[in-house]
């Protein structure tokens, strides 16, 4: 055999040219993955890593197959998708690594292309559709959803369906998140239907928008309350436009970044006036600055979102920088914190929610080790892939003091996951928002106002 | 993720699943491509299997398996190895020892630890950091790599100037031989055992002579204090004067780590940045430790030192986390040059000390005529160079180019007096290099020792020795590409 004919035969160590497996538009990019030399700093950071210790299932070898895909050497099947899905999203990986390799851009790209060339199936596509396209994207129906659940929990309903037995019909990852429904609110987005604006208390400093969220104004709508409340006692004008949606980082992580497209685009337009978007759930704002990634392809699109993306603020970092009022009356109280995957890996804000929480008088803050691994949560990842994030939910316990009263931290998907957590193991605290807690110390120091104020009158 | 039975009727996965479990094998082409390599991404082939026992009883089953049906075998930690030990070039069943990761015992009184081989290094200091002990090499990899691993490459790091290497760090190994038979060699603390020093042997040894699965080393008590010095210089001459200086002044630093021009670009242009000026030929990030008294001393004749070669700046850190930012940037430095290159290929050439200006100098002719650009990160106070080659593997030609420009900076150490490897092992990488420094006399008397211990080469065959036959179409790319730059 000639030396030409021995270099064909055998696999050249890395040429990409036109062998790409990656049929569709919109293909993981090159040069994300050209960044990353294998190094393996990043294994020990990754919590699928840490559970199966195998190397398609560390930030490492998810690269490194999302490339031999783009080489030629691997088509996008099940075996390929197995990988790249099992990641959790979490970004920890973007943190560790020292050339700052964009993981979780690569592996949402990669999942557009799973998702394109093998659509899901059966109940799982139909579920995948329902939610995600059926729900989600629409406000009125999400509202209706939540005047459901609100029946169910008010009615009776659920102490019967808990009682007789009929939950146990569902899988034991979904009766676990049942146990822990939050009680179901009124939407601020219904709340607020007729205020163009909820003026600041006192003297009006800066102008903000609000994303609601999805999932959020529904099952914690009392979180969007406390946001509402600390920006308005901050000097803040809050506007909450009409016509914003879902994120779509459901969408997105789930690999169907066409939705995802509409939904940004939809979100750019809602937004167009406003100067500053905060957002108080980690995964949303981390999508929201993402947005330019979407648009790639659509140079004209893709300036309208990195413009976009410059506006939006998680309310943490928010305050922290703009300055807030420091509460004045004192919470006693014992609290850890958890930083949210897309809070701290995703936008780089882990000093300033701790900032919030410690300058309340009387809180207390313990140190959770390993604060910033993931939960588990990981958007609907708790619901795709339980096992999985039952064993991450494990690990996260165990490191959860156990001394404290409350668990802080500034992602709705992790606040679901955390409070599964602690009726699963048997502890006592309670998951709050950040902002919930800056909310009630200021609602306390108002109420300690007026009743003083009312002895100062009876003393008279 | 769910395997709904094994879905292969190849007899040797089916009973080596036997052995492990059904979960614990992986046979599927995504899967073991994530195996093709280890922090050495040169060459690459797929393993037949990548396996995962859980105790020695398994490893020494698969292992007995595996010389009973012929097949290549080769054991892999966290796969950070940069000379390629882990790469399964004969389509190896791979032994992954990462789900025997258990801290086994501390025992603060006698100082030492038992661990198994998946334990990652950093992770033993963490453990008994509270109690004021830590476990010294260091290699910059510590995140991640596996003690398994450091004793299989005998790796070294920042802080062995001073402490040494792993193997002054071991102190009995529990290992699987290629047979399968399972021997004990710990000393129990007697520092001159009679009989041969099997502990040096089988540490560095690469994985070619047994498999280790279970480590006692020895711990150290934290020292009393500790000063960190950045130095920052316009001329590399004077920066390694400056190192040859502090030697000989009489002090051992912990460490003493310099980076050059390219260097700093990298780790400043990457994740860790410390805000290093650009325009400096070479710093000096200067460590000592040890008992309070006479650090200050120490450290006021190490600023005098780097002031009379013409320092243009030198700081000593003020806190623990200004050390902790100097040390995060030196330590992801290799990784960071991703972020001003596709690829790289470390170096890990030795050289005296007092030739450093003069090896510098060479390596920048070789970076010139080669067209590639080398930075240099290395631990000076030992004169453990690593050049770095920067290429892009997608660019025809590259690959060679840069081994060859490897290869030459490896020769130019070995020309001076130095050697092929200071800490990262021969692997693959340096196989052919290992002519610089042993004669074909001095090569078999260590061929013939590894066919003691594995006389059917199963175990991690074609490493470490320079063999014919593999890679000869690279290798005669390379020489092609040394002619026509050298």
């Amino acid at each position: 055999m000639s030396l030409r004919e021995n270099e064909l035969k055998g696999e050249p160590p890395c040429h990409t040219n036109s062998l790409s497996n990656y049929l569709w538009s919109d293909p993981p990019d090159e040069h994300k993955w050209a960044d990353c030399v294998h190094c393996g700093l990043c294994l020990e950071a990754c919590p699928t890593y840490e559970q199966t210790g195998q190397e398609q299932h560390s930030p490492r070898g998810r690269v490194h197959l999302i490339k031999s895909v783009a080489e030629g050497k691997l088509v996008v099947d099940d075996d390929f998708a197995d990988p790249v899905f099992v990641c959790l999203d979490c970004r920890a990986c973007t943190t560790a690594c020292p050339a700052d390799v964009d993981v979780g851009g690569l592996i949402e790209e990669a999942r557009g292309q799973v998702r394109q060339a093998m659509p899901l199936k059966g109940w799982k596509g139909m579920t995948s559709k329902f939610l995600l396209e059926g729900l989600f994207p629409h406000q009125s129906r999400l509202h209706s959803l939540g005047s459901l659940l609100a029946f169910y929990q008010k009615s009776g309903l659920q102490k019967v369906v808990r009682k007789t037995g009929l939950i146990n019909m569902m899988p034991k990852h979904l009766v676990e998140m049942e146990a822990i429904m939050p009680a179901i609110g009124i939407p601020v987005q219904k709340k607020y239907k007729e205020q163009k604006v909820i003026k600041a208390k006192g003297e009006t400093k800066r102008e903000v928008a609000m994303l609601t969220g999805c999932i959020m104004d529904i099952m914690f709508s009392d979180i969007n309350q406390s946001t509402i409340n600390v920006l308005t006692k901050n000097g803040n004008d809050v506007s909450i436009p009409k016509n914003q949606t879902c994120c779509g980082a459901l969408h997105v992580h789930a690999g169907d970044r066409e939705m995802g497209r509409k939904l940004a685009k939809q979100n750019i337009e809602a937004f167009k006036d406003a100067e500053k978007v905060i957002t108080n759930a980690a995964g949303c704002g981390c999508m929201l600055k993402e947005y330019p990634e979407l648009f790639r392809e659509e140079p004209e699109w893709h300036e309208k979102a990195e413009e976009f993306a410059q506006k939006v603020e998680d309310i943490s970092k928010y305050l922290y920088d703009t300055g807030y009022e420091k509460p004045k009356v004192e919470l006693n109280t014992r609290i850890t914190y958890h930083d949210a995957c897309h809070l701290a890996h995703g936008q780089g804000v882990r000093e300033q929610p701790r900032d919030l929480l410690i300058n309340i008088p009387g809180v207390e803050m313990v140190h959770m080790p390993n604060a910033d691994r993931c939960c588990g949560s990981a958007g609907v990842y708790n619901i795709t892939n339980p096992e999985m994030a039952g064993a991450v939910l494990e690990s996260k316990m165990k490191n959860v003091p156990e001394d404290v009263e409350m668990i802080s931290m500034g992602n709705p998907g992790c606040m679901l996951q955390m409070a599964v957590g602690v009726e699963k193991y048997g502890r006592n605290q309670k998951i709050v928002h950040t902002v919930q807690l800056l909310d009630w110390a200021y609602q306390k120091e108002e109420n300690e106002r007026g009743n003083n104020g009312e002895k100062g009158f009876a003393n008279d | 993720m769910a395997k709904k039975g094994l879905q292969t009727t190849d007899k040797d996965i089916i009973n080596l699943a036997k052995i492990v479990g059904e979960k614990e094998i992986l046979f599927k082409k995504a899967d073991l491509l994530a195996y093709d390599c280890d922090g050495f991404t040169i060459h690459k082939h797929l393993p037949k299997a990548v396996v995962f026992p859980n105790s020695t009883k398994e490893v020494a089953e698969v292992v007995k398996y595996c010389d009973l049906n012929q097949l290549p075998f080769l054991a892999r930690g966290a796969g950070t190895g940069l000379s390629g030990g882990a790469i399964p070039l004969n389509g190896e069943v791979i032994i992954s020892l990462v789900k025997m990761k258990r801290l086994l015992s501390v025992d603060l009184e006698n100082r030492r630890a038992v661990v198994e081989p998946g334990f990652v290094n950093l992770k033993l200091t963490n453990s008994i950091a509270d109690k004021g002990y830590y476990y010294a090499p260091d290699p910059s990899s510590q995140y991640a790599c596996t003690i398994g691993g450091n004793v299989a490459e005998n790796a070294g790091g920042a802080h062995c100037l001073k402490y040494g290497v792993t193997t002054n760090h071991i102190l009995g190994l529990e290992v699987v031989l290629p047979s399968g038979e399972i021997i004990d060699i710990s000393t129990n603390g007697v520092l001159d055992l009679p009989g041969y020093d099997l502990l040096g042997l089988l540490t560095g040894s690469e994985g070619t002579l047994g498999i280790v699965t279970k480590i006692t080393v020895r711990i150290l008590k934290n020292p009393e204090a500790k000063q960190t010095v950045l130095a920052y210089f316009d001329k590399v001459e004077d920066g390694s004067q400056a190192v040859s200086d502090i030697i000989s002044s009489g002090i051992v630093p912990a460490a003493l780590e310099m980076m050059d021009k390219t260097a700093i670009e990298g780790v400043e242009a990457a994740a860790f940045p410390v805000g290093h000026p650009k325009d400096i030929e070479a710093l000096l990030l200067i460590e000592v430790d040890g008992i309070s008294v006479g650090i200050t001393e120490q450290i006021k004749q190490i600023l005098e030192v780097c002031k009379k070669r013409n320092v243009r700046e030198v700081k000593v850190a003020q806190s623990e986390e200004e050390r902790g930012r100097w040390w995060a940037n030196r330590k992801t430095g290799f990784g960071a040059m991703g972020a001003i290159s596709p690829d790289y290929l470390v170096q890990d050439g030795v050289i005296p000390r007092s030739r450093l200006p003069e090896v510098l100098a060479r390596i920048n002719k070789i970076s010139e005529e080669s067209g590639l650009r080398i930075a240099n990160i290395f631990h000076a106070g030992d004169g453990n160079l690593h050049p770095l080659v920067l290429f892009d593997a997608r660019k025809s030609g590259e690959i060679e180019k840069a081994l060859a420009a490897g290869s030459e900076c490896l020769r130019v150490c070995a020309d001076v007096g130095g050697t092929i490897t200071g800490e990262h092992g021969v692997g693959i990488e340096k196989r052919e290099e290992m002519r610089f420094v042993f004669t074909e006399r001095e090569i078999a008397a260590q061929t013939d020792i590894r066919d003691v211990f594995n006389p059917k080469n199963l175990l991690n065959a074609g490493k470490l020795f320079p063999s014919p036959g593999r890679c000869v179409e690279v290798k005669k790319e390379m020489k092609n590409a040394r002619e026509t730059f050298v």
